[in-house]
């Protein structure tokens, strides 16, 4: 298959950059020009549109909000509404921040992928599996903190004889959350890429592509909506008391 | 329950039940995985293949403990 065109790797390479196009080698994971793949700077393509959007667009904040604030307002007490709605009000106004950050970002993640030129930072294994042990440590840490070192006995099922047999099968469904997250969205969106580019690269001039493209919106805007929604509900099983 | 009260029980229910399959693949291999890892690597293939065996049977488990949850949850509401 050819090599997609991506700009800011074209850009740098002008620059006179050294741009990988191939993970490391097992051994070399101190390769500094790793910061310059693809993956890397799409990343931060998204992180600096999220920060400077918001900025650009709403101005200052006012009593009476005008277009931009509308729109911002809009979304952001939709998400706290449908966080409000799973965890609570006061679950959803701790961990707002977080998931907020979450769900915006693996949406315009997702999303920019769809336009010739870039790709989704979501399509590499190792950007979901960052944002999926960031949501399992959380987890754990919010069950310390609201049950203390009793957060143990969610691991123990009911009665004591049989602590033997629930606790490892626990931990082993604990790690299976890990993986489905991250994969589910790498696989998703990968997915979602490569058709794309084989498709383009087949039939581009035949809008082959165009229904690929709308589905990709739909599996963009689902697949953001279910890792924030998954990690509500794992943050809220920790919360909670122990069956 | 009103109209977009049910909508968005469904789209809660959708994604939590739509990770049934992942969850009972991901379980046997991680089960089987530190299974291997235990006989292989941490005894040098002394005990093979039991740890193997002993964990693939929790891996199983795993998965048919996370189906009994999923089946008797207590918050969907019938209407």
């Amino acid at each position: 298959m050819e090599h997609p065109i991506l700009f800011i790797s074209v850009i740098l390479q002008a620059l006179g950059l050294p741009v990988p196009h191939a993970a490391p080698q097992p051994g070399h994971f101190g390769d500094l020009t790793q910061l310059l793949s693809p993956h890397m700077t799409y990343t931060w393509l998204v992180m600096i549109f999220l920060i400077l959007m918001p900025k650009i667009t709403m101005g200052k904040i006012e009593m009476i909000p005008g277009k931009g604030q509308n729109f911002w307002e809009a979304i952001i007490s939709g998400m706290e509404g449908f966080m409000a709605d799973n965890m609570g009000k006061e679950g959803a106004r701790m961990m707002f921040p977080m998931l907020a950050t979450f769900a915006l970002f693996i949406l315009v993640g997702n999303m920019i992928g769809l336009m010739p030129g870039f790709m989704s930072p979501t399509s590499n294994l190792n950007i979901t599996l960052g944002c999926t042990l960031i949501v399992f440590f959380t987890t754990h840490i919010l069950g310390f903190k609201f049950h203390g070192v009793k957060y143990y006995k969610h691991f123990l099922g009911p009665v004591w004889w049989l602590i033997p047999l629930i606790a490892p099968i626990e931990i082993i469904s604990h790690f299976a959350r890990i993986l489905s997250l991250s994969i589910r969205l790498f696989g998703n969106i990968m997915a979602k890429e490569t058709l794309l580019g084989i498709l383009f690269m087949l039939a581009g001039a035949y809008f082959a592509p165009l229904p690929i493209l709308c589905l990709g919106v739909f599996v963009s805007i689902v697949q953001a909506l279910v890792f924030v929604l998954l990690s509500i509900l794992y943050f809220s099983a920790s919360m909670e008391h122990a069956h | 329950m009103t109209k977009t009260g049910i909508r968005k029980e469904m789209t809660k229910l959708i994604a939590d039940f739509s990770t049934i399959g992942m969850t009972v693949s991901f379980s046997i291999f991680i089960g089987v995985g530190f299974g291997y890892y235990l006989d292989h690597k941490l005894f040098e293939g002394k005990t093979s293949p039991w740890f193997t065996l002993i964990f693939l049977g929790f891996g199983v488990a795993a998965a048919f403990l996370n189906l009994y949850r999923m089946a008797t949850r207590k918050d969907i509401r019938d209407e």
